[in-house]
């Protein structure tokens, strides 16, 4: 993502939302607002259908049966006893409507003006509104009111007419139609204003978050993501990126006085080097002198890829770039060849070197590896520990079962509150400013211990032999391996 | 000896070559693959000096093509690739060498040498001799002058690796791949401490030096 990118016109006819209607949260909290209005709308519409039938059926029955009933009169006694039950039930103020018109069509009787003008279905039956004469001579118009009816035509060509008032039941119908419009509309709007309150709340916290990351990659290194301590999912989203950035932070923090330590420790051979150079060019000396001047050149500038090396090697492992499989090894045998190496060097600097191995262990290891992280051990016993001191290397198994390789000196041993520290790329503790080295060696075995899934310790030693300090006690702990 | 340098920085190529040129040798130089490539098939070199990374075919492939083709011809092969991965990758393709950068000129040119005047590995040796130091192969015994020298294991390997590439620089890097097999720098100089001990036997005893030391390079035995 490049910052100079221009800014992209929106597009026409691009409806722009406001920022809070463009969350997550809102459009989560809409949506389910959406699927709550739609769902109580299908329940509310299934009620809305199964009152309307059961309405229907219930006035077309009533309806059916007054007019049989009526019909059963007619049959039996003739118009007079029909027209009298007309009559009777009309004045009585029942819920039936009646007319019952002469073959002519004229009205015999009833409690309505004329047949309703929709027409009927084949069964007879029709759907109507009607208008109530007012009451008591007024004039003013009642509202015209829903109704059902049912025709018959009678023996003689006598026509009659039953229906029902159906609009106490329309209107109850129109109003809970009306309450699930509202109430689907209440839970859009609710969800709307809900969701843009709980988003609000949301983005402000997310805004929070994605505002330290800005103010990191501007540089700001130290800003961190503000915490509720709830717990919750940004909390703990808070409580991650704080975590990231503080490791971020310690790494650079390394690699910045890693690079002050190969700068400054690269500096004085360099320096050395230049020295000698300009010395022999300058002291017109005889050749001897100038080749003596630059072997010893040559020979610091070894020293210096030595280092670099040493680096890159160790950046490598660290990157965990160097993912080679383990070998089942015997580590006696790993040991037993780095010794045979060191064992004239120790005789040479006059220190007394042991050698104890126990037989028949395995670990899975890689030999160049465990030889390598062995070697800087014996290194570092070697360069620490006075002459006429002791070195010991052993290999045992460990009551836990564990396979331990570690190197024993007599030196003045490693204080407890810095041996975190020496493991460390490139810190050299003060003591050890004036020898040669770069303070990589501990770092590097380290290194090799985590790819082999071992443990690294530092303990004090068996004493010094100087009478000053601890002596000093590394093990490398492998886990056990059974083959 | 007929040296081919492929090598796609220039100026490496050009610093190489001149100091191959002042050990007497004949140099040419490649800047990619394919010309590589090409110029291995067309003429005839004792050594090839190959970079790993390389424009237009890396070093691998143009080894393993030549090696497919049937060509012989020792390889050493240049990388700032330097874990044993990226070693054994070299090995397999055909090379009979790595050497990893940054490297000193004196490592490359020892291995150069040392890789032009290999023995034909068809012919077996059971005795090695240089000068009046003989050594027995099978019967694991070395004389100088006829009187035995008794050597540890190790010794006589260092002693073996030294007479095959007699007259030649060997660097401690070297010594440490080839008779020990690690691929790392201790930061003591332990390689010198077994020099002097092989000397010590080979040598003092007899009075005259054959296990010089060449400054700011490695060693070299001479009758």
């Amino acid at each position: 993502m490049s910052d100079t990118a221009p800014i992209s016109p929106v597009p026409a006819g691009r409806f722009i939302l406001p920022a809070f209607a463009r969350t997550t949260a809102f459009r989560l909290t809409l949506l389910s607002a959406a699927l709550f209005a739609f769902s109580s709308f299908v329940i509310l519409a299934l009620v809305y259908a199964a009152t309307v039938t059961a309405g229907v059926r219930r006035a077309d029955n009533a309806v059916a049966q007054e007019s049989i009933a009526i019909e059963a009169r007619f049959r039996a006694e003739g118009v007079a006893a029909a027209n009298r039950y007309i009559v009777q039930s009309s004045v009585a103020g029942g819920e039936f409507l009646y007319l019952l018109n002469q073959p002519s069509g004229r009205r015999l009787s009833g409690n309505i003006s004329n047949l309703p003008s929709t027409p009927p279905d084949a069964q007879g039956r029709v759907r109507f509104t009607y208008e109530r004469a007012p009451p008591g001579g007024q004039t003013a118009a009642e509202p015209s009111r829903a109704a059902r009816g049912l025709i018959s035509t009678l023996e003689g060509g006598y026509t009659l007419f039953v229906g029902i008032d159906v609009e106490d039941e329309a209107r109850f119908v129109t109003y809970i139609l009306n309450a699930v419009l509202i109430a689907s509309g209440l839970a859009v709007a609710m969800g709307i204003v809900s969701g843009a309150v709980v988003s609000r709340r949301f983005s402000r916290r997310l805004d929070d978050i994605n505002a330290a990351a800005r103010e990191v990659m501007a540089g700001r290194l130290q800003t961190r993501a503000p915490r509720n301590f709830s717990g919750d999912e940004l909390d703990d989203l808070a409580s991650n990126f704080n975590d990231m950035l503080d490791r971020v932070e310690h790494l650079m923090q390394r690699m910045r006085s890693a690079g002050d330590s190969i700068a400054h420790d690269l500096r004085l051979p360099l320096t050395r080097m230049r020295g000698r150079l300009e010395a022999a060019l300058v002291e017109a000396g005889d050749i001897a002198d100038r080749e003596a001047a630059l072997a010893q050149a040559i020979s610091d500038s070894d020293e210096l890829l030595k280092t670099f090396n040493a680096v890159l090697s160790l950046s490598r492992l660290q990157t965990g770039e160097r993912r080679r499989a383990l070998e089942v090894l015997d580590p006696a045998e790993i040991i037993a060849d780095v010794a045979e190496l060191y064992e004239p060097v120790c005789e040479e600097t006059g220190h007394d070197f042991a050698l104890d191995a126990s037989a028949g262990l395995t670990i899975l290891a890689d030999r160049e590896l465990v030889a390598q992280a062995v070697a800087n051990l014996l290194d570092n016993a070697i360069k620490y520990t006075p002459a006429g001191g002791a070195i010991m290397l052993r290999l045992r198994a460990t009551s836990r079962g564990a396979v331990e390789i570690s190197v024993t000196d007599t030196g003045p041993g490693i204080p407890p509150d810095e041996r975190p520290r020496v493991l460390e790329r490139f810190v050299r503790l003060e003591a050890s400013r004036n020898l040669p080295g770069v303070g990589l060696g501990l770092s590097l075995v380290q290194a090799i211990a985590e790819v082999h899934g071992a443990e690294l310790k530092l303990d004090d030693g068996p004493g010094s032999s100087s009478g000053e300090g601890t002596g000093l006690r590394i093990a490398l702990l492998f886990p056990a391996h059974r083959a | 000896m007929r040296i081919l340098i492929m090598e796609d920085d220039k100026q490496v190529a050009a610093f190489m070559g001149r100091g191959l040129r002042e050990a007497g040798h004949v140099c040419d130089a490649a800047h990619d693959g394919e010309d590589g490539l090409e110029m291995a098939r067309n003429s005839q070199y004792d050594v090839l000096v190959v970079d790993r990374m390389m424009p237009r075919r890396d070093g691998l492939s143009v080894i393993e093509t030549l090696r497919a083709e049937g060509m012989a011809t020792p390889i050493l092969i240049l990388s700032a690739l330097g874990e044993v991965d990226d070693r054994v990758d070299g090995l397999k393709s055909g090379a009979d060498d790595y050497l990893v950068k940054p490297y000193a000129f004196a490592e490359l040119l020892a291995r150069v040498e040392v890789l032009a005047r290999r023995r034909d590995p068809g012919s077996v040796q059971t005795q090695l001799s240089v000068g009046d130091l003989e050594m027995d192969l099978l019967a694991r015994t070395v004389r100088r002058g006829g009187e035995d020298v008794l050597l540890q294991p190790r010794e006589f390997r260092l002693l073996e690796f030294l007479m095959r590439h007699a007259g030649q620089v060997v660097t401690r890097t070297m010594l440490l791949e080839k008779v020990w097999d690690y691929h790392f720098d201790p930061q003591t100089n332990v390689i010198d401490v077994h020099i002097s001990r092989l000397r010590s036997k080979i040598d003092k005893p007899f009075g005259s030096t054959m296990l010089h030391t060449v400054r700011g390079a490695g060693y070299r035995l001479q009758a």
